[in-house]
Order: C-alpha cells, then structure tokens, then sequence
C-alpha cells in the first residue's frame, strides 16, 4: 500500500509524473483541484466556519501533533496570518533521503495553498522558500493590503535561510531570480540566458582542454567548474557559467570567492550549483557569493537525470556536460577536459593543480559518469564535439 | 512522523488523475511508482526473498497510524492479513468519499515491484480489510507453487 509515513516521497515522485506525462499545467492543476480542493475539504469547512482564526488554531495544533518547528502568528488586527518554518517536515523528508524526483517540490505549497485560500476569500500575499526547509509566507483577506508582519520569529533572522536558493512569491505570482538579469522566475530560462550563443565551450579539468582547436572558442560561450575557477586557470575569456563542485568545502568556496569578488562586474560568471539533497546546505551568501543558480531543475525537466538516491552522482564536468545539453541551443557544443582520471598522457590534470592522488571518489563512478554522457551524446547528437578521452571517449556520438 | 491526512491526499490524486486522464494513465501511475520510485525496496526484496518481503511490510505498517496487520510465511510465500487497513480507516471515520478503485493502488504498485523481485502479488478482499500474497516465480514466470500451472505474466 501506499503509506503516509512515506508520502512526502512518493508526492516528489508524483508531481514528477504528472509534469513529464501531461506537462506543466497538469501539475499546477494537480495542486489546485486535487490538493487544494478535494484533499483539503476539512481545512476549507474551518476556513469557510471560522475565518483565519480557525486556520491559525488549526495549523498551530497540527504543528504541536507533527511537532513541526515552526511559528504561526496571527495579527487580528491586520487580519494577517503568517508562517515561519524553521525545519519543513516535508522538504525534511526529501532532504533526510536524498530524494529529488522533481524539478521543484516546493512549488506545490503556492499551488494548493492559494487555491484553498482563494475558496475562502483569502490569498497570499506574501511567501519566500529556500528548498533548504526554511520558508514564511503571510496570508489575508482577498482585497486588502496589509503590512508585512516585523516578528521576532522572521525565518530571514535565522542562520539557515543563508542557505539554498530563494523563490519569493507576491499574491501567488512567482517573482523574477533577484539579482539576475531579464526578469525571469525561471531558473531554466535564467540558465538559457548566460548560454545563448552559438557556440557553446564545456571544460573539465583534464588534459584533454589541450585539444581544444582554437576556431571553438570564437565567440563562444564558456562553462567551467568551480575548481578550475578557484585554482585561477585562464581561459581566452572569462567563464560564463561556473558550476560549483559537489561535495564542495570552505577552501574551494574561499577561493571562488576571492576571484569572483577580485573580477569586475562584467566578467563574473553566473554561479551555478546542483544543490543535492544529500549535500549539506551551503552558505553562499557568508562567503561573499550571491546564492548560485540550481541546474538540476533544468536537467530533470530535459529528462537527462534521474536522482539516485544514496547513489553516486556525476563528477562536475559531466554536470556541466549534463546542464549544457539541457539549456543550450548552440550549434556546436564543444566538450572537453572530461578523462575520467585516464587520459593517455597520465596526466590528471591539464594544469597540474589539484590532488596528487585525484581518483574517483566515492560519490562518483565511472558507470555514472559514462551513462550521463550517453545521454549528452544522444541529446546533442551531431552539434557535439566531445574531445574527452579515457574511457569517457567510448560513449558520446563525438565529432573531433 | 505519520500523517493521516496524507491519506486524503491520496484518494484525492487517485480522482484527479482517473477523471482528467483516464483509468490507464492512473494504472500507469501506479505502476510506475512500485517500478521506479520504490526500486530500491523491490531490489531489496528480489535479493531477501519471501522473508525479506515480510521483513519490509512488517516495518512499513508499524510506522502506519491504526494499522492492524499479520505477515505471515506460508512455504516460500509473505502473506499479508490487513485486518485494519490504516487508509481506509482514516478516510472512512473523517466521513471522506472514497475513490471505488482505492484499493486497486495496491494492486499495481505491489505487482510493479514483485515483478522486479520475482514475485508475484494477489489480494482478495478489500475496502478496510484483506489478504495480499507475494509468490515466487519461477524464471519462466510461473508460480513456484504450481506444478506445471497456469502462467503468471509478470508485468512490463
């Protein structure tokens, strides 16, 4: 059967379902009509009987029965009803079990909960989540304006909301990523956006960047890895996507940080990271760094990865292979740099900084990474010109 | 933590899906869901056998609010006695309509991860309270138990 001791596994893997099977209005309607309506039905009765107060002493006694770590505060007087939540029982579970079947999973909360409160003459006026279990929100009569709430129990008070990536919502409408250019609330669009060129450079860290013919480079646009960043490689022009390493320590992000806050404003690269549910969350901000873009809702919604949990996942490059042939709609896609620690020279890297002993690690696996850069060949098929070696050579439909 | 109300939820998705895009999309829902999202535990099963698929229920009922549940070994096969099926429960005593094919989830999602482990799975009851069998097939995909018997198709 399915259980409920388990459902906030299977609800991840079911929004995916819905959103690969019949598309992104399916899952919206999904968490309006099933879950804001039907399922909710004992919350609406209360709603429609009592009003926000009846919702306050609800939600607050199911916190106390879930011992939830959070707050709810009512405000009579300015009819507002608001939310800090410390730890999410729910994103908790998915965290708790490296569970990621779907591109966003907190989104689902917006899509029942202004539906709910839409029946009952109510909205959201306001709402931020971090995908790292902290979120708030305040909600009120449909109609009003009322001022946002100065609590002492301000989730933004709290050293956790420094970590994962921020989603703000104003009357149920998401808003664009701030601090990045365009206005889009999409991070796939964002993504698309420091990629748009015709020719798109890859890099890993092995000696294979050497056979990088020149003629690639030409008004291209460059993704490299964290690593690279940190250790000052130098490139024909500065990165335009760096994808932070998973697992990532305090040396590396000291070192991101310190060359992307020595560049100037137009040579900063969009920071991106994968944000894995079984990484400890990261603190961007404390380090100096804006909070970097997440990439795997773009490759889960290309359908190029699927979530292992407790398994090994792809090295960085083939991460940043993986984030390219998602977003990118280059006509060439160079990818090199990528030797799965066997390039023929012996040399593990191009550049000679990094570990004496770099090997696999055990997060990752020569399977994995060979799997994900089938799946690159195949997606890119004849725009690709893979110049990895080693066993990552035998996979992708290359075109030297 | 065990939230009953998850339940409503449940039910509620069953509808949506069987209403807006039909019985075979909800079955391959349900399919999909024992075949993929429960892999992990399938593997489990396929590599412990009768015993580890007993070892598995016995776990996942304890964690489930009301549920009175008996898993038995009969020869090579886990049988499951839902005496007090916690879903139904729930939904019945919170006064909820519940979906006339709500049981059928057991069905397909027991079935998809049977067949993973070589296994087959059959229930006979339903509605609050039921039996549910977990067999092992031969390679051929027969029943171990039955010489020579009818095929048990395993599912895609």
């Amino acid at each position: 059967m399915l259980g409920c001791h388990d459902f906030c596994g299977y609800y991840d893997w079911t929004f995916h379902f819905i959103r690969r099977e019949f598309g992104e209005a399916a899952v919206q309607s999904l968490w309006a009509d099933a879950i804001g309506q039907d399922s909710q039905r004992h919350y609406i009765e209360l709603g429609l009987r009592e009003g926000l107060k009846g919702l306050f002493e609800a939600w607050r006694q199911t916190g106390e029965d879930e011992q939830c770590d959070w707050t709810f505060t009512l405000d009579a007087k300015s009819n507002v009803l608001r939310w800090d939540m410390r730890k999410c029982p729910s994103k908790g579970f998915l965290l708790a079990h490296d569970l990621n079947a779907d591109e966003d999973y907190c989104d689902h909360c917006m899509g029942w909960e202004s539906s709910m409160l839409g029946s009952l003459g109510l909205r959201m006026i306001r709402h931020e989540h971090n995908h790292s279990g902290q979120c708030w929100g305040e909600m009120t009569l449909a109609g009003t304006e009322p001022a946002e709430l100065t609590l002492e129990a301000d989730i933004r008070k709290d050293p956790r909301w420094q970590t994962g990536f921020v989603e703000r919502f104003d009357r149920h409408i998401k808003l664009p990523v701030l601090g990045q250019p365009g206005g889009q609330s999409d991070w796939v669009a964002v993504l698309a956006g420091a990629m748009a060129g015709e020719r798109l450079v890859i890099l890993g860290r092995g000696p294979s960047v050497r056979d990088l013919p020149s003629a690639a480079q030409s008004g291209s646009r460059l993704l490299v890895t964290g690593s690279a960043y940190a250790s000052g490689e130098q490139w024909w022009k500065s990165p335009d996507v760096v994808l932070v390493n998973s697992p990532v320590d305090d040396t590396l992000l000291a070192g991101i940080s310190a060359r992307y806050s020595q560049a100037g404003s137009e040579h900063r690269p969009l920071l991106a990271y994968a944000y894995l549910p079984s990484q400890p969350p990261v603190a961007f901000p404390n380090y100096g760094l804006p909070r970097p873009v997440p990439i795997l809702p773009a490759l889960i919604r290309a359908n190029l990865y699927v979530h292992d949990p407790r398994g090994p996942f792809p090295t960085t490059g083939v991460f940043l292979a993986l984030l390219g042939a998602a977003v990118s709609n280059a006509r060439e896609v160079h990818i090199a740099g990528i030797d799965g620690y066997a390039h023929p020279s012996g040399v593990t890297y191009a550049h000679g900084v990094g570990p004496a002993d770099a090997t696999w690690q055990p997060e990752h696996s020569p399977e994995v990474d060979q799997s994900a850069l089938a799946r690159v060949g195949a997606h890119l098929g004849s725009r690709l010109c893979f110049l990895g070696s080693g066993p990552m050579r035998d996979r992708p439909e290359s075109q030297p | 933590m065990s939230a009953p109300d998850f339940y409503f939820v449940n039910n509620a998705v069953f509808r949506h899906i069987h209403d807006k895009y039909g019985r075979d999309a909800l079955i391959r829902y349900w399919t999909g869901l024992g075949r993929d999202y429960y892999a992990k535990r399938a593997a489990l099963w396929k590599d412990q056998g009768a015993a580890g698929i007993a070892t598995d229920w016995k776990a996942y009922f304890l964690e489930e609010p009301q549920a009175v549940v008996d898993v038995t070994m009969e020869g090579a096969a886990a049988i499951l006695h839902v005496k007090v099926c916690p879903a139904i429960k729930h939904l019945r005593d919170s006064g909820r309509e519940i979906v006339p094919y709500f049981c059928e989830h057991c069905d397909h999602v027991c079935s998809a991860m049977a067949g993973v482990a070589g296994f087959s799975f059959a229930r006979s009851g339903g509605m609050g309270s039921c039996e549910q069998r977990f067999e092992p097939l031969t390679v051929e995909g027969r029943l171990l138990s039955e010489k020579g018997g009818t095929s048990h198709a395993r599912l895609p």
